[in-house]
């Protein structure tokens, strides 16, 4: 090989050209455009949000929700503070309705099925088509049959009418129906009517199956009631039901009863009542006596396994705790006896004299004219015998969320025409012949009367999706009612929704205004009217009680239940709500299967090992999560998951355990037995991943989550200061026995150990300042602290308080948190590497879970903002500092990756970009259009290679701060709320001012419940926890 | 001589196709609007200060408005002292005066033609942040920040040109020296925009 040489010349030739061609490649930016109103409404701002009161509509609860809508477009959702159903708060469902919104699979056209394959067509062309075969179903003597979710108000009202018009029934479908609920207080108390338990008011409160805090009736009310009755001391909440479920693990006892067993133990409880005359003497004693005799507490004892001493304890303690109150009815005890079970309960409540004080009737849940699955089956009778000749679905998923004996599937495939009216296409929209796309909740109008008396408005908070072209599906409904002949119905929704409400006007209490008036005044409040009592609600004897029989050859009870992310599983294509951590197993993006260890080590299984589960009815196959929190005879599966078309998110995710049903129904309501079968367990199965968040749920005596003993809380002196974990109010981790425990910055005494001299006048700054203690008082190797500039003029330390005793695992701020800050989901991939991006999780540690005392404890984890954080000290790049007042900042734009801010981390709050997130083009991209129309513009979508971590809402606090300083005055407590703290139902979280000494935070972080995690440490944290109230178990 | 030829022509090969390889990979990202691109001289002009500013597609002359005239910047741009975001002024406001004013003019008349038609004049920004930087207007019009401090002599300009640097230095310089103001402090807190 020849040498090259280079002279000089050409050398400076090639230079001169090769710059050249580096320059010419430097295009100019190519500048951004700003695109003007045409005409500018008058009262849009852009920069500015705006909030509409509407109604969720992810559950039949009907919570009151505010929404925030930023140039357009709905980005927020939080609870209505106003509304009586919610008082503020949202559960993890309502945050993640925008994710229903802004699904990047709703349908985008009209489609007509030819064949197995969808042909888009126009509106015009489908409107046409259903109306020519309504007449034709019409003309051969058939019936249209109109299939909605569970409604109320307008809608309702419209599915009455267009059934009528259109000659047919309308069937309001709802699975989680609370048919059982109602019909035995029918045979109770001689109203079909939910009642209002009052938990708030209760001393003990007994949970038969009964899943309150979850899906169960109206959750977040209930949590926030539950709440409130849990800052009292002396109250006691027992669970008695066969697998712990995220409500029981708030109990202080858990009795491990044989699935379908609770009837016995409440009536054994009634037995004892009444036959040792604890309770007040009701009416017809005799009659009620006669109906539990046989449940004396031995019989009970052998039915249950309930020691019959327990069951007599347990009477006492019921009637003797004024007033107590005793709940059931949910999904996972729900069996072929589910009124008797729920009026064993009601007979229970009777007898302790309950009824009138913690059981009212004062207060309604509307689920007036719900449809059980018997009359899915009655419908599917019709079509078989050729009755039917159109059917139209709004709404529910029936080929999904009942068991294929039921018929529901089968008999769809007979109708002769089939339209869904639906906004994504699901099991039951992929059977129909024509889908029609229609609007989100939150694009539309309406209203909605989920507690009877009170008029909730949904309004929408943004024009429809422009990529969507969809249709209010109220507009639908009645452009089939107008094909069918019924011209006297108005010619759109929304006029439809105004005439009821002009004629409900004055029976609101709007009489005497103008109707726009008292429009315009219930937009803004989002709902009128005040709870309707019912009257006529008194003890009407006795029913017969019979106890369930579980049918099948297996020897393990099969255990079905919802989950607070998924309910009967229309969220499941919400990723956030795949990506939030189950309560219990903290497992995401897919199912698992609970056993005991016992019977884990018999078929020779870990958590995470795949197992068979198999009935007569069908076969499902999951990882097992073992724990002792289910009895060794029962294997429990979640519901929600194994959707086979339901958009790329949960289609093919998880498995469908209402496969593995057998047919039985309570013949009294005519719900689906959801507890009815035995299933044979084996090992093995088609490989699958079992990921969790959190795999350890031992504490190992880290005192995380500490308790405070109820003795030190009702003054008895002589147990403050032992027996306590963790110590009482020492914030150095004092010992028992008073030494002080030695610290690394205090291992030399000299000049900074001893509390600094502070100048007259001289203000310790804000940042400085924690609940943990004082700057001035003990002095860590920091030097004096910066008093001047904007360290020294800051005039607030944001700090929080987060009651452990009220949090309950329901997740709903770990969702609140994701739809405010942008923090994307990164699919099971990444989480088994630990690297999901939540900016606080909800810590879950299992003391005792059993059977008997039950100790489970709920640490929300986010940033604690330590006023001496190990992060700050060892960024290279000082991207991460603690700012004037007094939070942790992340600056994403100066991170340069190194992560050895989370490395120091000793609470592991920080969350890396690993990959790209928010580039579209990259498959890890995770805000697919239109779900990037969600994203909030205050906050930066944060792009790889960059740390993040909770900003206690930094942009709320700017903006509430900007607030004050426009109308110039101080910040008021309470004004500035982080998402998380304004979500929680149970008002968990705080977040306030701690350099005011008035705000509640800092009351409550200087109260006598007060810890901190980690403390020994010496972080100082920002974030104060309160120990949770360990309540004693008599034997 | 023959193999050192070939060098050089693979390096300046080689230097083209990297050139065109990268100007082509910064287009646009889907879905943003298209703008066609300045020919390369006249950017170039642009850059080295010949025609102040971007062109606009109407030549709006703030000289004329906001200088002769002595209009407000606030009536037009409102949202400086009400939001984070200061607003572009909508059609429908220049044509609160221009409906019967200057109706003569070619650039009123391009105005008219986009009202009439209905369609709304894409301008050119002039001041750009990226996105990681959450600039609030309403702060700094109510802590008595002039428009002019940062936006220059617009009551001069015939045609808007971006008059200050933008830089984080240049922010950061004047927050550094109101620090201590007695009214309005200014903050060097990194977070007040950075979050």
């Amino acid at each position: 090989m020849s040498e090259i040489v280079f002279n000089r010349r050409d050398f400076l030739k090639l230079l001169g050209i090769g710059v050249a061609g580096a320059a010419s490649g430097c295009a100019p930016r190519e500048s951004e455009k700003l695109i003007p109103y045409l005409v500018a409404p008058q009262d849009i701002l852009p920069g500015v949000a705006y909030w509409y009161a509407s109604t969720c509509g992810e559950c039949s609860s009907g919570c009151g929700i505010l929404v925030k809508a930023r140039e357009g477009r709905a980005i927020k959702i939080e609870g209505n503070p106003e509304h009586p159903v919610n008082a503020g708060g949202l559960c993890a469902r309502g945050h993640a309705a925008l994710q229903g919104l802004y699904d990047p699979d709703r349908l985008k056209t009209p489609m007509i099925r030819e064949g197995t394959t969808w042909k888009p067509i126009s509106w015009d062309e489908a409107l046409s088509r259903i109306a020519m075969e309504l007449a034709q179903s019409k003309a051969g003597g058939k019936q249209m049959a109109l299939i909605t979710g569970h409604e109320t108000g307008s809608m309702a009202s419209l599915a009455a009418d267009v059934a009528a018009a259109a000659g047919g029934t309308h069937l309001a479908f709802e699975p989680f129906g609370m048919d059982a609920v109602r019909e035995a207080s029918r045979r109770t108390f001689g109203v079909a009517e939910i009642p209002h338990y009052d938990i708030a008011s209760s001393e003990f409160v007994i949970s038969f199956g009964a899943d309150f805090l979850e899906t169960w009736g109206n959750p977040v009310y209930q949590a926030r009631q539950f709440a409130e009755m849990r800052r009292r001391p002396s109250t006691r909440f027992v669970a008695v039901e066969p697998r712990l479920s995220n409500t029981g693990a708030n109990a202080d006892e858990w009795i491990a009863i044989p699935a379908g067993a609770e009837m016995a133990l409440a009536l054994g409880l009634a037995h004892v009542i009444l036959a040792d005359n604890l309770g007040p003497s009701p009416d017809g004693r005799g009659a009620l006596m006669d109906a539990v005799r046989e449940y004396t507490p031995e019989a009970v004892e052998a039915r249950t396994g309930v020691p019959a001493a327990k069951v007599r304890e347990l009477a006492a303690a019921f009637v003797h705790a004024r007033p107590s109150l005793a709940v059931a009815g949910g999904v996972a005890a729900q069996s072929e006896q589910a009124v008797a079970m729920v009026a064993a309960v009601h007979l229970l409540n009777h007898v302790a004299g309950n009824v009138g004080r913690t059981v009212k009737f004062d207060r309604l849940m509307n689920h007036e004219g719900t449809a059980s699955l018997a009359d899915l089956q009655k419908l599917g009778e019709d079509v078989s015998d050729g009755k039917v000749g159109m059917l139209v679905v709004q709404g529910p998923n029936p080929v999904y969320a009942t068991p294929a004996w039921a018929g529901f599937g089968a008999a769809l495939e007979k109708v002769p025409f089939k339209v869904a009216l639906a906004t994504s296409m699901d099991e039951t929209t992929s059977q129909c012949d024509v889908v029609l796309p229609v609007l989100h909740s939150l694009e539309t109008m309406g209203d909605a009367e989920s507690i009877k008396g009170v008029y909730s408005i949904v309004q929408p908070s943004m024009q429809k999706l422009p990529m969507f072209d969809a249709r209010p599906a109220g507009d639908v409904l009645l452009a089939l009612a107008h094909g069918a002949g019924a011209g006297s119905l108005p010619a759109t929704w929304s006029a439809y929704v105004e005439n009821r409400w002009k004629g409900m006007q004055s029976r609101v209490g709007g009489a005497g205004q103008p109707f726009d008036v008292f429009w315009n005044e219930t937009l803004k409040r989002g709902f009128v009217g005040r709870p309707a009592a019912a009257s006529g609600a008194r003890w009407s004897g006795p029913p017969t009680f019979a106890a369930p029989e579980l049918r099948g050859a297996g020897e393990m009870a099969l255990v079905v239940f919802p989950t607070v992310n998924f309910h009967d599983g229309r969220s499941a294509n919400r990723p956030w709500l795949q990506e939030l951590p189950d309560a219990t197993t903290k497992a995401v993006w897919g199912s698992w299967a609970e056993i005991h260890p016992a019977t884990a080590q018999k078929l020779g299984v870990q958590t995470g090992d795949v197992v068979t589960i198999e009935s007569e009815n069908g076969k499902v196959s999951a990882p097992a999560y073992v724990w002792a929190g289910v009895r060794e005879d029962v294997v429990a599966i979640p519901l929600g998951q194994g959707h086979t078309a339901y958009g790329r998110y949960a289609t093919g995710r998880g498995v469908n355990p209402l496969a593995l049903l057998a047919p039985a129904q309570d013949a009294a309501s005519g719900t689906l037995a959801y507890l009815s079968t035995k299933v044979r367990v084996t090992k093995g199965g088609p490989a699958m991943d079992l990921v969790r968040t959190q795999r350890n749920q031992d504490q190992a005596d880290r005192e995380i989550a500490q308790v405070i003993p109820v003795a030190a809380l009702l003054g008895g002196a002589a147990a403050a200061g032992h027996g306590a974990e963790g110590g009482g109010s020492d914030s150095h981790g004092a010992a028992a026995n008073g030494h002080p425990v030695a610290l690394p910055s205090q291992t030399r005494l000299g000049k900074y150990t001893e509390p600094r001299q502070m100048k007259p006048g001289e203000k310790i700054p804000a940042h400085a300042v924690t609940a943990f203690e004082q700057e001035h008082k003990v002095r860590g190797p920091r030097q004096i602290p910066i008093t001047e500039g904007s360290y020294g003029g800051a005039k607030h330390r944001w700090a929080m308080a987060i009651d452990i005793n009220s949090c309950n695992g329901c997740g709903a701020c770990v969702t609140a948190c994701y739809a405010e800050n942008n923090i994307p989901f990164v699919g099971p991939e990444p989480i088994k590497r630990g690297r999901e991006m939540s900016w606080i999780r909800i810590e879950r540690y299992e003391e005792k879970v059993s059977g008997g005392p039950n100790d489970v404890r709920f640490v929300p984890m986010m940033c604690q903002h330590c006023g001496d954080a190990p992060c700050e000290t060892v960024c290279p790049v000082y991207a991460t500092y603690h700012n004037p007042e007094g939070l942790n900042a992340q600056v994403y734009n100066r991170c340069v990756g190194t992560r050895y801010c989370s490395n120091n981390c000793p609470y592991k709050v920080r969350a890396f970009n690993f990959f790209d997130y928010s580039a579209p083009e990259k498959p890890t991209f995770a805000f697919a259009e239109p779900l990037n129309w969600q994203l909030n513009p205050d906050v930066t979508v944060r792009s790889k290679g960059v740390m993040e971590k909770c900003t206690m809402c930094v942009q709320r606090i700017l903006e509430g701060k900007g607030h004050a300083r426009d109308e110039e005055r101080e910040l008021r407590d309470g004004e500035i709320q982080t998402a998380c703290a304004q979500s929680c139902p149970a008002q968990a979280i705080v977040f306030g001012d701690l350099m005011d000494p008035e705000s509640r935070v800092s009351k409550l972080s200087h109260g006598e419940r007060r810890y901190w995690v980690l403390s020994e440490l010496n972080t100082k944290p920002g974030v104060t926890y309160l120990k949770k109230i360990d309540r004693e178990i008599p034997a | 001589m023959n193999r050192k030829a070939s060098v050089i022509a693979f390096v300046i090969a080689t230097l083209i196709a990297g050139t065109v390889a990268f100007t082509q990979s910064q287009a646009p990202p889907p879905g943003s609007i298209k703008v066609p691109a300045e020919p390369i001289v006249k950017s170039l002009l642009v850059q080295l200060g010949d025609t102040k500013g971007p062109t606009q597609p109407i030549a709006f002359d703030h000289s004329i408005h906001a200088g002769k005239l002595g209009m407000d910047c606030l009536y037009c741009h409102y949202a400086a002292e009400k939001s984070p975001i200061a607003n572009i002024p909508a059609v429908s406001t220049c044509m609160g005066c221009h409906k019967i004013a200057m109706t003569d003019r070619p650039e009123v008349q391009k105005l008219a033609g986009y009202f009439q038609r209905g369609e709304t004049p894409q301008w050119n920004e002039v001041y750009h942040l990226p996105d990681h930087v959450k600039f609030n207007h309403v702060r700094h019009v109510k802590a008595g920040v002039a428009c002019q401090t940062c936006h220059g002599p617009v009551q001069e300009m015939k045609q808007v040109y971006q008059y200050s640097s933008l830089k984080m230095g240049w922010c950061v310089s004047c927050h550094r020296q109101n620090l201590n103001h007695p009214t309005n402090p200014a903050s060097m807190d990194c977070l007040v925009c950075h979050h």
